[in-house]
């Protein structure tokens, strides 16, 4: 592929003259809305000074939530992938078919299906909690796509690697764990950072089973205060802002890992 | 483990016999081959492509299942049991065509890995062992490059390295010059020799036949998985008793 020279000017240029675009279009249409925009409220939802003391608002505490189902979830649902993916390429007959069946019945329902049925069906029967039901029903569904993803990258690595680990005398664990899945790891970064992406994005329908998450958070304050447009523009942005955080974070995991591989 | 104790387990280190293989399709890989290696003994075994070689080392270390016959190496049945056949990969080194070194680890960590783990040796333990063979291979100054940095000629020599770094008892080479640039052969065969010369145990899959002269003990030719013809070197290059080793000799001279 040619490269082409870099012209900073030009391409700023260009960005420039796109966004001056968008913000004439988004006045032109506020205007035609006859919208009267209450943004000064926003920033108490977040923090508010009462007797003097700094309090988190709903937002932020929404965003507490949020934060905490999602580290979880990713945490969990990295490990179940992973493990889905090392049963789906074992030898055991068994641990294959019980990955395959996780992995179709996951796939093929809707998310918020699976939600209501660990709340209403499960949760009372095992006793879970509602958060923990949340976390549940996340890494269960990102679990499965994760795990689709570790399969890929693990029968990326070639035979030779195997067979070379294998003539060194490397049990079967060890051959996983020092030599093939570091360099799988690094393969499927960018496809898991995608998934991860979905799993904070996804992590909104909690907010259907009462857990107060910083989507529920937001209809929460819009049912008092019909403040729908700011918002819903307001939590959309703190989503846009997780989600950018995250990928730059995958960027310089990638970075650094970009040591050699061919 | 079990070990089978013989009269012969200190003269002979490899005892193949009867060994037969089908891959699917059917390809018969290996039909009722014997081969028997004496310690210190270097055997090269040639033959046209698809005539089985690879197949019969990658036998010997369990890499490859055998449909039957029996592996005994240095008295360990080579089995069904896991202990065996790791025991047996411990005490067998492998050389590769395409060198197969660890992309993610740089030289120095490709060496050290299996020592390591298989052997449980400190890191400080490993990386002087490590040391010393890199400077036994003559790239004592390429412990902290990555594979992706190094020619392959120099890319074999640290895969030899790693391979000898467990002390193996046997090396096996699989036509570990096949994939070099023809500059870089010599250096490969260079590290070779002198391996054949402190006293290993080797079997060589290799096409290079100046090479086999000058280093070998004994040939083994192959075809279609059958052993052809096995002699000493000598006699097998001057003297061949077979038809079809002396038109293999013809056609690649």
């Amino acid at each position: 592929m040619p490269v082409r020279p870099h012209k900073p000017w030009q391409s700023l240029c260009l960005f420039a003259l796109t966004l001056a675009g968008l913000v004439w279009l988004v006045l032109r249409g506020e205007e035609r809305l006859g919208y009267s925009w209450h943004w000064r409220q926003i920033p108490g939802y977040f923090l508010k000074v009462v007797d003097g003391q700094w309090i988190a608002g709903p937002l932020l505490q929404g965003l507490g939530v949020t934060l905490e189902i999602v580290a979880w979830s990713l945490v969990l649902a990295g490990m179940i992938g992973l493990v889905t993916a090392l049963l789906r390429l074992s030898g055991s007959r068994v641990g294959r078919g019980l990955a395959r069946v996780y992995l179709e019945s996951v796939r093929n329902t809707p998310l918020l299906v699976q939600i209501f049925f660990l709340y209403f069906v499960m949760a009372p029967i095992f006793d879970i909690g509602r958060t923990a039901t949340a976390v549940l029903a996340l890494s269960l569904f990102e679990g499965a796509y994760a795990s689709e993803v570790f399969r890929a990258g693990i029968e990326s690595i070639g035979r030779g690697q195997w067979e070379a680990a294998h003539s060194l005398g490397l049990s079967r664990a060890h051959t996983y764990r020092y030599v093939i899945l570091p360099q799988a790891l690094r393969r499927i970064l960018p496809p898991l950072t995608s998934q991860a992406v979905s799993l904070v994005k996804d992590s909104a329908l909690v907010s259907t089973i009462a857990v107060y998450d910083l989507t529920m958070e937001g209809r929460a304050i819009i049912a008092e205060t019909f403040l729908s447009f700011e918002i819903w523009f307001t939590v959309a942005a703190v989503y846009l802002v997780l989600t950018l955080g995250l990928s730059a974070l995958a960027g310089t995991l990638e970075r650094r890992f970009a040591r050699g591989c061919a | 483990m079990t070990t089978i104790d013989s009269p012969e387990r200190d003269e002979t280190i490899i005892v193949a016999e009867h060994l037969c293989r089908t891959f699917p399709g059917p390809v018969v890989a290996l039909d009722d081959l014997s081969v028997r290696v004496r310690r210190g003994e270097v055997l090269v075994v040639i033959g046209p492509s698809g005539s089985g070689k690879s197949t019969l080392l990658r036998c010997l270390n369990g890499l490859e299942q055998i449909d039957s016959g029996t592996i005994v190496i240095d008295g360990i049945p080579l089995d069904a049991s896991e202990a065996n056949r790791l025991a047996i990969r411990r005490e067998v080194g492998m050389v590769f065509q395409s060198f197969n070194l660890f992309p993610h680890l740089c030289v120095l960590d490709n060496i050290n890995l299996a020592q390591r783990l298989v052997r449980g040796r400190s890191r400080a333990e490993a990386t002087r062992t490590s040391r010393e063979l890199l400077a036994r291979v003559g790239l004592d100054d390429k412990a902290d490059s990555y594979p992706d940095q190094l020619s392959g000629g120099q890319q074999q020599r640290v895969a030899i390295a790693r391979a000898l770094a467990l002390h193996p008892k046997v090396m096996l080479f699989d036509e570990a010059t096949s994939a070099l640039d023809p500059e870089m052969i010599g250096e490969v065969l260079d590290v070779m020799r002198a391996l054949a010369e402190g006293g290993m145990t080797m079997v060589v899959v290799t096409h290079e036949m100046g090479f086999a002269r000058e280093v070998s003990d004994r040939v083994v030719f192959m075809e279609e998985g059958r052993l052809v013809e096995e002699a000493a070197t000598e006699d097998f290059f001057l003297r061949p008793t077979e038809e079809r080793t002396r038109e293999f000799l013809r056609q690649i001279r």
